[in-house]
């Protein structure tokens, strides 16, 4: 479904990713690894087709290269601040053409906690608030391919684990992850593979069950790759 | 949803963002009497040649107070990177492009109205609202045409940290045969200015406005996709 081939990038003289292969079957959900600045997140923006590699290229083998087939949650949430929950959601349903009922709509806000909220404006939600309404548009966005980039971020446990359920339930529907995290032990819950970038280099590429959340923590503490 | 659907619900979503947050329309609306009350304080205008001087005055203002509004329109887009929902969603980027000059125009409308209807009180010149009529054709046309650059150049600038500065230096000299057949036209509805008709210069405002328009429409995505 999704390979990037070779990809290397520079910035200002500075390579960020360098030959970077990486492999994405339908339906599987792979997790990168890797220290701050290692590049993870320009090979996810890669990917989403946001950016350029200065060499190498991306194939993406579905909906005829089509956006609509592939959505990305990056740092910032993308939402409008001054819009209201529903507002935002409608408006994206509305240019996804995910449009649900107004039931189904309902169920999936209480899911996300964000029912007794959905008259608010955005700006008026917390961080964590925010973290889940934009998730939630992944979810509902009808994607095959989900690029996520520290999604995690801002919110509790309790929603991480929700999140997480989410995220398995969407991997049985067949769409694909290719998520960042620092949280080892959540990637490694979704992951079928994982992958570990260091310095824009990807060291290894593995099964989740051929490695331990120590090991990774051993490598990216600076230990060898095996 | 189609072509259509979707512009309309960018121009939908546009239109209730500015109804809360008031910024496109407030600054170009505080703008354009801020110019007005200057050129009352700073040019000797009584009502000899303030019929001649009217048309000037008017699309400068137009213009300045135009660039400022239009700024705002697109960086409700990038805040939060909001617009990668649309980058991301089945709508293509003419439609977006599309959607974003329809608001744009719309905004701009609506500060010319203020604009004219402040001048008359300032300049004690009611001769320009029975000439509204005559006057609406070149004021479409000139505001269609600084919509389209300026929706483009908005999107180009507010990616660079000095984006609203910038702003008006890229969209001044591009908007000049605009300016120069608003002004002629208005001139010549205002003032008769010999006997001509105002019919050349609105040809030659349609031209500049589909040319600018089918350019624009062109380099627009790969704006966006920079």
């Amino acid at each position: 479904m999704l390979r990037l081939l070779d990809i290397s990038k520079t910035y200002s003289l500075k390579a960020v990713l360098r030959g970077v292969y990486l492999e994405l079957k339908d339906g599987e959900a792979f997790v990168l690894f890797g220290p701050n600045g290692a590049g993870k997140s320009t090979l996810l923006k890669i990917a989403a087709g946001l950016m350029s590699p200065n060499t190498g290229r991306v194939e993406l083998t579905t909906d005829s290269h089509s956006h609509s087939s592939i959505f990305y949650i990056g740092h910032k949430n993308g939402l409008y601040n001054e819009l209201t929950v529903l507002e935002n959601i409608r408006f994206f349903q509305d240019i996804t053409g995910s449009r649900n009922s107004n039931t189904i709509l309902r169920e999936i806000l209480m899911e996300f906690g964000l029912w007794q909220r959905r008259n608010d404006p955005v700006k008026q939600l917390s961080q964590g608030m925010k973290r889940r309404l934009s998730l939630m548009k992944g979810f509902i966005s009808g994607a095959d391919l989900l690029l996520l980039d520290e999604p995690f971020s801002g919110l509790d446990i309790r929603w991480k684990e929700i999140i997480l359920e989410r995220l398995r339930g969407l991997k049985k529907q067949g769409v694909s992850l290719l998520m960042v995290t620092h949280l080892i032990k959540e990637g490694l819950s979704i992951a079928d593979r994982i992958g570990l970038l260091e310095n824009g280099i990807l060291r290894l590429q593995c099964k989740t069950e051929e490695i331990t959340e120590e090991e990774i923590k051993e490598i990216l503490r600076g230990g060898v790759c095996r | 949803m189609g072509f259509v659907g979707n512009t309309f619900a960018i121009v939908k979503k546009d239109l209730l963002l500015e109804l809360r947050a008031k910024e496109a329309i407030s600054i170009m609306v505080f703008l354009s009497l801020l110019l007005l009350v200057v050129f009352n304080l700073s040019v000797e205008i009584d009502t000899e040649n303030v019929s001649r001087l009217a048309p000037g005055i008017l699309w400068v203002v137009f213009a300045f107070s135009g660039i400022l509004g239009m700024g705002r329109t697109s960086l409700s887009e990038r805040d939060d990177e909001a617009y990668l929902n649309i980058y991301f969603s089945s709508v293509n980027m003419e439609s977006f492009y599309l959607a974003k000059v329809i608001s744009n125009l719309l905004f701009l409308l609506l500060m010319e109205m203020f604009t004219i209807v402040s001048f008359v009180i300032l300049f004690d010149y009611e001769r320009l609202i029975f000439a509204l009529a005559p006057l609406s054709l070149p004021l479409l046309l000139g505001s269609f045409g600084f919509s389209v650059v300026g929706t483009l150049f908005s999107f180009l600038s507010t990616g660079s940290r000095f984006g609203e500065i910038i702003l008006p230096f890229l969209f001044l000299p591009v908007v000049v045969p605009i300016l120069l057949g608003g002004v002629s036209s208005t001139d010549i509805i205002l003032n008769g200015s010999g006997g001509d008709s105002p019919a050349k210069w609105l040809k030659i405002l349609l031209v500049f406005d589909l040319l600018y328009f089918c350019i624009s429409l062109i380099l627009f995505r790969y704006i966006i996709e920079e």
